[in-house]
Order: structure tokens, then C-alpha cells, then sequence
């Protein structure tokens, strides 16, 4: 065994209380570290690794059949840019088409049919789930996602198009792509009418929305300028999965690198004290023989070997719940089935931080270790302690004199004999009060998110109609009788009504969520982010999501296909979540829905009204109204708040820990003038008092400094959330602060190094005193 | 004649009975029985292990018997709390210790002042009974000067100064000439002998027989945990024997 080893054995040894802290703090940090960094590979790596197996296509074009023939579009595919194709397949799009068997999952209102001959194509790659490809005529294959479940082959189960033509269903595929809604032989795709061709294209460069413009425009180069009518790209769905993770990367990466600022600062605090509490054993060291190098080495070895086990500790905790985390993140997210097998914490994760975090921890310690190094023997062995220096001296002597009761006024004189150390400690204060109070915002913006979303300050009670398909009879009332019924109930103010379904965007091939709503909308709706609500027919309010993916702006005009054909509708307001588009035109809309009418009711009661008795009350009129208290919270919200509850809770440990190490360190280096304070009848709680005094005010100034930082670091994060999950978030989610709370956040910097100091301050209260005060 | 704090000169000051101290297997003290009165000067002297400074660590209240009782200023320590122990300390000792153990941060007269400010006292007050005992230990000019700039000798002052500071009954000094010169040495002892000499009761433990033969009125010689043996000093005899 190496005498440095030994050496650091030996240290770790006579340390034990410190070398837990830091083993603690790196278990923690790393922790962290693996379930941010799982997250941050989350937002692209599942997506692009499922997505390039399934050779997904980078753009879905459509061509108008009429503009463009199917020659013309493979020749001017034939570019450098294009790595490869699929297509052209001839496309019909049918309107309001119907299911047979039991137990439909439900048609979207515009339901895309595209004529393959196969399933491998070089791009768009389909592999079957269930059944088999479609051959023939009459024969189609479902595009399912595969979260569905296993699905099964039944003779009753057709799709009836508008004219009545049944299509059997022969198999279930998913596509990466969304490129449609089924799959049908071409010549069947041709019979049903079939006015435009789909291609898909692979580019070579396909990083950005630039290279696919590029991209496409090289793939359609001398194609009639009207021939493209509409794109989607490969971006779109994943800025779409990637929400979920972008909703926890930018709180999870603020507490990764506060965690990591603490670690740290508390490795430096260990070391530095190590040094300055081990001059004379470094003194030994070097009169023994051990080179400056190995005097350093010995001090980074210290430190090494309990964060290398935290690190390894915290990288299994931060895997298990990182790993959980990841696929938290995605569920319930559109399309997730695609990357849902692939969300885990990567492998590369864990040797960057079982690497990353020793050395970090090293690199921290470097600094006092060189300290260590450069000390000339002779003088190391004669310093014993280190002499008292800076303004200690002259701040004891004004303390002295004051009215303040003596433990206490010697305990704020402390930080000034360590000034390096108090600013160390006091660092650690201020990120453990900056988390505390970031955290209390982080939860009060999620829980007004979720009022917003839910609409709890407005909506009272909610009444889900009962679908017929699934819980037979289905409501006994008609929608009108509904809202009349609802309006005659004492205690109603304002009823509206909702209905979804999926529809098309002309300029887009992929599928929109509209919202269609009527009643009494102009009291019961969102708030606005910008613009104002519906007024008047052909207008139409869009959701965040939608307003960046297809970046339109106030009275832009977007064409959607309802009953009666194209409509133009035009765009005069933004709402955060919801539907993609938002629209009043009850009755040119609700055919394209599944069930043709209502699917939910809101209700708003007046002042006073029991929300549980009206619930009540309407359920009794009719069985078929799922009436119940809107309080819902999201499961995201809840998860959000335990994760930030959790890592608040992680943090507050570590920056109490990093005041508990400052503390044991300076008991240790005054276990002497503690001794005699005992010796002239110091009584056990005046050296508490004067112990946790020493950090109480660090704590206060760290509590001054750290809660308005904190609420900085709230608005940094919260629209950078909504950026990454593509909402525009009203000012209303920042506005969750009162001067109560805020003075409290202020006051929990001293709690942190109350909590943190009191037990050295108990050992320091209770040591023995007697040897030390024979001892020089 | 009275001392400092209100004793005759022969009521009892300390008193252990039978006192026994444990340390595992090991007894530091091993039925020891002893009695000082007031303004009495007593050296308890022995080689090291001998048992001397867990005798004082007795009396003073830093630790606590095994077995016996200890009695000092008429309060029984073995009874008390931490706590109790503490405002024992404060108001009935002084301890001198080799080190001296002053407070680095503070300047002389604030590192007297300190045990003033610890039984309640406001800061002017303490204060203006540090200055007077410095002035009185003939360290007057040092008050602002702190403890690294101060010699072995002055700081020893400063220390007793600071055991002064709340006239206790009892001054308990550990080797308080072990880590001074001769000369700085000389002058400690002095001062004992000129407390002593005012009605001060002193406990000296040493290994210094030139300090217990002129300081001491009594001599007490500890070996294996027990009394070896108690007997009074003829002061010019024994100061010519010990040059």
C-alpha cells in the first residue's frame, strides 16, 4: 500500500462526520446529475433512434393529382439533397366516415386514406401489428398506435366511407411518420376518389426547418409552383413528444447545477478546513518525506474516495428515478408510443458522471490542497492552528461592547475570523434558500397553470355525457334539452357546451384537434395570451402549440374541412393549452365529430351554490350526465410538484449539510476557546446559542440575498418552460408572490443554518473540556 | 481575617470524600479524601499519572466523580446539571491554565471583561473591573494588545486576571508557570503568593517544586490515584531547599 494511500485512509479516518457529509452531498448531486442529463437526452434521443429504425420521413408532401402527375413528382425527386422516397401513393381524404363492431376507437372527422402497395418502403418504414397488408379492394389497414394494445383481426370491424363503400380491416400498423389514417391497395385509393398524390421524402440534411424548406424545394424543383398543396414535417412531431421532457429540463437543469454549485462549494469548505485544521500534520507529512506532490495527493485522495461511492450511490438513484422520470414525461403525449420502449436514462449518462463527478470533486479541491503543497514544512509543524487574521479581531472588539448578551455577540464574530469559509458558507445559504424559493414559485405557477387549464375559478362543474357506444342508453336528453335542463337548475349562471374532433388544415397533411363550443362561451372561456375571444362566425381561437408549430399570427386566416367543404376561418386569439383551434360553428363542425353532438357540459354557479349538491341534482334528471366538481388537477401538475418538492427537499439537505460542516469545522478549530468558555462557566445553552448565533446571521443575509434570486430564477424558468413545451404562458403564472411569503422565504436562510448548526452546537455543548485545556 | 469571597480563613472551601474516578479499567482516583480551607494555599504535586490534574478536574466541575462526593464553597457537584455546573464555575472559581487558553480575537482587557459579561454584567461594567485588575497585576499598558503580541508572563497575567474576574472562592491553577521562562515564571509565582497573601484561596497543581515550595502553605504529593502525602510547608525552609 502506497504511503499516500495510507496517508488518505488515515485522513477519511479522522475524518469520518466530514467524509459522510461529503459523500452525502456527491450522492445527492449525482443523483441529480443522471436524471437531468437522462431528461436533457430524452428531448431527442428516444425520438431520433425509433425514428430513423422506422425510416421516418423527414416531409410528408401532398400534390394535387390534377397539377402534378406521379412521373413527374419521382423525377424531380431524383435531387442530391433527397436520400430516399416512398410514394407517390394516391391520397383521398373522407369525410365523416363511420365504423362497424363493437367497441369502435372512433374515426377522425377527416379520416386521410392513402393506396400503398406495401409496408417496408424505404421511407415510412410499417410493420405490421396485427393481421396483414391490404390486397385487394374492399380491404384496409388501420394506422393504430401501438399504446392501444394488441389488436384483433375481427370479420365485423369496416370502416363505411360517406358513400357506403365498407372497407374490411385486415391490419393494424403504426407509422412513425403520421403520414395517415389507413392504408388501402392504390386502385382502392383511386376509386374512392382520390384528388391528390402523397409523397415522402428522406433528406440528407435534415437538422433543421431550413434544410427541410431547402430540402423540399430542391425534391419539387420544376413541378408546377400550385402543384404542392401541403407538408408536414418530422420536426413537428418531435417538438410535439418532446414537451414532455421540456417540461421538467429547465427546473430538473437549474437544481442539477445549483446542486452541483453547492457540492462544490462544500468540497472546497472540506478541504480548506482539512488544510487549515491539519497544518501541523502536514508538517509531519513533509518532515516524513512525502513530496509537496504527494502532500496534494493526499488531500485529493481524501475527498476522492467518498465521492466516488456517493457518486455511484447517487448514479443508481438517479437512474431508478430519472428512468421513471423519462417516461413520466411522455405519457399521454401524441404519437408517445413511438419513443415510450426507447425513454430511459442513456448509458452514456452514467460514466460522464461517475467520471465527471470525482473530478469535479478533485478539481474543487485542488485549490486548498496547493495550499497544502506550497506550506514549507518547519513552518507548518511550528503553526500548530492558524493565527487569527482579517477583521475578526476589530468586529469582536465592537461586539464586545455591545448590549447584545456576551455568547451571542462572540457567536457573530465568528464568520469574520474565516472569512474564505463564511463566503463559502454563506454561498451555500443563499443557492439552498434560492432553491426553497424558486421551488414555493415553480409550485405556485404549476397550481395556477392547472386552475387555468381547468378553469377552476370559473367552471364549478362539469358534466361528461355518457357515450352510447360504450355505456348504453347514453343521456335521455337531446343537447338543447340539456342546456335547457342545466339553465332550469337553481344555481346556474352560465352554461356551455364542448365537442372535439379531428379534422384537416389544407396546407397541412396532418391532423388538427378542433374545439367546437356553444353557449354561454363569452363568460365561460380560457384566458386569453393574446387577442380576444370569438365574436362572430368564420373566427376561430388557436392554442399556443398550434400558433408556434404552424407560426401564424392575429388575423391570419387557416382553412379547415367541415361538412360543408373548405372554410376559412380566421385566427383572433391565442389560448395556452386546448385544442389546436377553438371554434363557435356548432353546426357546420359537429358532423365531422364522432358523436355527432355534445360530449361535455360546463357550468358555472352563482355565489353560494353547493357545486357537490348541483352535481348531485344533475345526475338524478338523467343517468347518462356524468355530472362532478371540477377540481381536477393534472397528474403532470402533480408530478412536477413532487419532483420539485423532492429536489427542494435534496438541496435543502445538502446546503444544511454544507452549514453543518462549516459548523463542525469551526468547533473543532475553537473546541479550545470553547473549553475555557466552559472553564469560566459558559453554560452548555449558552454555547448553543453562541454556535448556531455564528451561521443564524450568515443565515439571515444568505436568506436576504437568496429569496430575491430565487424569484429571479422562477422568472427565468417558468417561460422557459413554456417556450420548451411550446406554450406562451400568461403573466399571471409569475405573479404568484406576496410580501408574506417573501419575507418568510427570507427567513428560511436562517432556519437552513439554524437546522444545520444545531447538532455540532449540541456535540460542541456537551464535548468534554477537561483535556482539551491541558493540551497545546 | 476574610477573603474574596466572604469565607473565614477556616471554613472549609473544598472537601472530597472517598472521591473515585474511573477511567475503564484504569482509577484516576482511588478513594481520595481531602479538605482546604479558606485562604489556605495547597500544591498538589506527583508525577505524571499520577492522578493530580483529574483532582482538579474534580473540584473545578470539568468532570464528574465515579464514586465520593465533592464538595466546594459549601454546593455539592455531584448533584448538579451541566448547567448548575457551569454557574458553579462561574461564581465560585477562577482557573489558571498552562496555556493560558485566552481568545485569540480578543484583545487582553475583553478576554478579562468576558467572565464579567458571562454573570450578567454590561460591558462598561466588566470592562472597568478588567481595567482595574490589570492595573492591579501590573499590566495596565496591554489592554488593547492581543494575545499573540502579548509574552508568556503577560498573558498568564491576562489569564489570571480574567480567573479574578468574579472574586471566586476558590483559584485553581494548572501548572500556570509550565510554559513560561524562568523570569515570566517568577513573576506568576509572585502573584499567587501576593493573592494568596490577601486571603485568596489557591489550588496549584505542578510539577514544579519551586512553585509549590513558594507559593504553597501545603503540599499535597498524589501517586497511583491516591493521597500520598499531605504535609504543611515551612515557607523559608522550604524556598531555601527548592534554590
Amino acid at each position: 500500500m502506497s504511503a499516500v494511500w495510507r496517508a488518505s485512509r488515515a485522513a477519511v479516518k479522522r475524518r469520518r462526520l466530514q467524509t459522510f457529509v461529503l459523500g452525502v452531498v456527491v450522492l445527492v448531486s449525482s443523483a441529480m446529475a443522471v436524471a437531468t442529463l437522462g431528461l436533457l437526452a430524452a428531448v431527442s434521443g428516444p425520438f431520433d433512434q425509433a425514428y430513423s429504425a422506422a425510416r421516418g420521413a423527414h416531409v410528408v408532401a401532398e400534390f394535387d393529382s390534377s397539377k402534378a402527375t406521379a412521373a413527374q413528382i419521382v423525377h424531380a425527386a431524383n435531387a442530391p439533397e433527397v436520400e430516399a422516397v416512398a410514394g407517390p401513393y394516391p391520397e383521398a381524404v373522407l369525410h365523416s366516415p363511420s365504423e362497424t363492431g363493437d367497441h369502435p376507437a372512433g374515426l377522425p372527422g377527416s379520416f386521410t386514406l392513402v393506396g400503398r402497395d406495401r409496408p417496408d418502403t424505404p421511407v415510412d418504414t410499417l410493420v405490421l401489428s396485427a393481421g396483414r397488408w391490404a390486397t385487394g379492394p374492399g380491404e384496409i389497414v388501420m394506422n393504430e398506435p401501438s399504446y392501444i394494445g394488441p389488436m384483433q383481426i375481427k370479420s365485423e370491424h369496416e370502416v363505411v366511407t360517406p358513400d357506403g363503400v365498407r372497407l374490411k380491416i385486415v391490419g393494424y400498423a403504426a407509422s412513425a411518420s403520421q403520414s395517415a389514417g389507413g392504408w388501402v391497395t392504390p386502385d382502392q385509393a383511386r376509386a374512392l376518389h382520390s384528388a391528390s398524390l402523397q409523397m415522402m421524402y428522406r433528406f440528407r440534411d435534415a437538422g433543421s426547418d431550413a434544410a427541410l424548406k431547402a430540402g423540399t424545394a430542391a425534391a419539387t424543383q420544376g413541378l408546377p409552383s400550385d402543384a404542392l398543396t401541403g407538408t408536414s414535417t418530422y420536426l413537428a412531431i418531435k417538438a410535439n413528444l418532446a414537451k414532455g421532457p421540456n417540461t421538467y429540463v429547465p427546473f430538473l437543469t437549474v437544481f442539477g447545477v445549483l446542486g452541483l454549485i453547492v457540492s462544490v462549494l462544500i468540497v472546497g469548505n472540506v478541504v480548506s478546513g482539512a488544510v487549515v485544521s491539519g497544518f501541523r500534520h502536514i508538517g509531519v507529512l513533509k518532515a516524513l518525506g512525502f513530496t509537496p506532490n504527494q502532500v496534494t495527493a493526499v488531500y485529493l485522495v481524501m475527498v476522492t474516495f467518498p465521492a466516488v461511492i456517493g457518486c455511484a450511490l447517487g448514479s443508481v438513484i438517479g437512474s431508478l428515478v430519472g428512468g421513471k422520470l423519462v417516461r413520466q414525461a411522455f405519457f399521454g403525449i401524441f404519437g408517445s408510443d413511438l419513443v415510450l420502449d426507447r425513454a430511459a436514462v442513456p448509458t452514456w449518462v452514467h460514466p460522464v458522471v461517475l467520471i465527471g463527478m470525482p473530478v469535479l470533486v478533485a478539481l474543487s479541491a485542488l485549490i486548498p490542497a496547493m495550499r497544502a503543497r506550497r506550506l514549507p514544512a518547519a513552518v507548518a509543524i511550528s503553526a500548530g492552528s492558524v493565527q487569527q487574521t482579517g477583521r475578526g479581531p476589530m468586529v469582536q472588539r465592537r461586539l464586545g461592547g455591545s448590549r447584545l448578551p456576551r455568547p451571542v455577540s462572540l457567536g457573530l464574530g465568528w464568520p469574520f475570523a474565516r472569512p474564505g469559509r463564511t463566503a463559502l458558507t454563506l454561498s451555500t445559504v443563499v443557492l439552498g434558500v434560492m432553491t426553497v424559493t424558486m421551488a414555493l414559485g415553480i409550485s405556485a405557477s404549476v397550481v395556477r397553470f392547472g386552475q387555468l387549464q381547468n378553469q377552476t375559478d370559473r367552471i364549478q362543474v362539469r358534466i361528461d355525457l355518457s357515450d352510447p357506444q360504450w355505456n348504453p342508453p347514453g343521456p335521455t336528453h337531446s343537447d338543447d334539452q340539456v342546456f335547457a335542463l342545466l339553465r332550469s337548475l337553481p344555481g346556474t349562471a352560465h352554461v356551455s357546451a364542448q365537442s372535439a374532433l379531428e379534422t384537416r388544415m389544407t396546407g397541412s397533411s396532418a391532423i388538427l384537434r378542433v374545439g367546437v363550443e356553444s353557449g354561454d362561451t363569452a363568460q365561460l372561456h380560457p384566458d386569453l395570451v393574446r387577442g380576444r375571444w370569438i365574436e362572430g362566425p368564420n373566427e376561430v381561437v388557436v392554442s399556443s402549440e398550434f400558433w408556434h408549430r404552424h407560426k401564424v399570427s392575429l388575423g391570419d386566416t387557416i382553412t379547415l374541412d367541415s361538412s360543408d367543404g373548405p372554410q376559412p376561418q380566421k385566427i383572433v386569439g391565442e389560448i395556452v393549452g386546448g385544442w389546436d383551434v377553438t371554434t363557435l360553428d356548432w353546426h357546420r363542425f359537429i358532423p365531422l365529430s364522432p358523436v355527432r353532438r355534445a360530449q361535455s357540459f360546463s357550468v358555472q354557479l352563482t355565489k353560494g351554490t353547493d357545486p357537490q349538491a348541483y352535481a348531485a341534482a344533475v345526475a338524478r334528471t338523467d343517468p347518462g350526465l356524468n355530472a362532478a366538481v371540477n377540481n381536477a388537477s393534472d397528474t403532470i401538475e402533480k408530478v412536477i410538484i413532487s419532483v420539485v418538492s423532492t429536489l427542494t427537499v435534496m438541496l435543502i439537505i445538502v446546503s444544511g449539510l454544507g452549514v453543518f460542516n462549516t459548523v463542525v469545522l469551526n468547533t473543532r478549530e475553537r473546541r479550545k476557546d470553547l473549553g475555557m468558555l466552559k472553564s469560566i462557566g459558559m453554560t452548555p445553552r449558552q454555547v448553543i446559542a453562541m454556535v448556531v448565533t455564528s451561521v443564524a446571521a450568515l443565515g439571515a443575509v444568505g436568506g436576504i440575498v437568496g429569496a430575491p434570486l430565487g424569484i429571479l430564477a422562477h422568472r427565468i424558468i417558468i417561460p422557459m418552460t413554456g417556450r420548451g413545451t411550446g406554450l406562451d404562458l400568461p403573466d399571471s403564472l409569475l405573479h404568484v408572490w406576496n410580501w408574506p411569503t417573501v419575507a418568510l422565504l427570507a427567513f428560511s436562510g436562517s432556519v437552513i443554518a439554524v437546522l444545520g448548526a444545531y447538532l455540532p452546537a449540541r456535540g460542541a455543548a456537551k464535548a468534554p473540556v477537561a483535556e482539551v485545556l491541558r493540551t497545546e | 481575617m476574610t477573603n474574596t469571597d466572604g469565607y473565614e480563613e477556616h471554613d472549609i472551601v473544598v472537601q472530597l470524600t472517598d472521591v473515585r474516578k474511573d477511567f475503564g479499567d484504569y482509577a484516576a482516583l482511588d478513594g481520595v479524601s481531602l479538605e482546604i480551607g479558606a485562604g489556605e494555599s495547597v500544591a498538589v504535586m506527583g508525577p505524571s499519572g499520577s492522578g493530580k490534574s483529574t483532582l482538579l478536574n474534580m473540584v473545578s466541575g470539568l468532570d464528574r466523580p465515579t464514586s465520593g462526593s465533592v464538595l466546594v464553597g459549601g454546593e455539592d457537584l455531584v448533584g448538579l446539571s451541566e448547567k448548575g455546573l457551569a454557574l458553579f464555575r462561574r461564581r465560585r472559581i477562577g482557573m489558571i491554565f498552562q496555556f493560558f487558553n485566552l481568545l485569540d480575537d480578543l484583545p487582553a482587557l475583553d478576554n478579562i471583561a468576558l467572565a464579567g459579561q458571562l454573570v450578567g454584567q454590561k460591558a462598561s461594567t466588566a470592562r472597568k473591573r478588567a481595567s482595574e485588575l490589570m492595573g492591579e497585576l501590573g499590566i495596565a499598558d496591554r489592554k488593547d494588545i492581543h494575545p499573540a503580541s502579548l509574552s508568556g508572563g503577560e498573558r498568564q497575567r491576562v489569564a489570571t486576571a480574567r480567573a479574578l474576574m468574579n472574586r471566586p472562592a476558590l483559584l485553581l491553577a494548572d501548572e500556570p508557570t509550565g510554559a513560561l521562562d524562568s523570569r515570566s515564571g517568577d513573576q506568576v509565582m509572585q502573584l499567587l503568593m501576593d493573592l494568596n497573601g490577601l486571603g485568596q484561596t489557591l489550588l496549584i497543581v505542578t510539577h514544579d517544586p519551586r512553585l509549590a515550595a513558594q507559593c504553597a502553605r501545603r503540599v499535597v504529593e498524589v501517586a497511583d490515584g491516591r493521597i500520598a502525602r499531605d504535609r504543611s510547608v515551612n515557607h523559608a525552609v522550604a524556598t531555601k531547599a527548592a534554590r
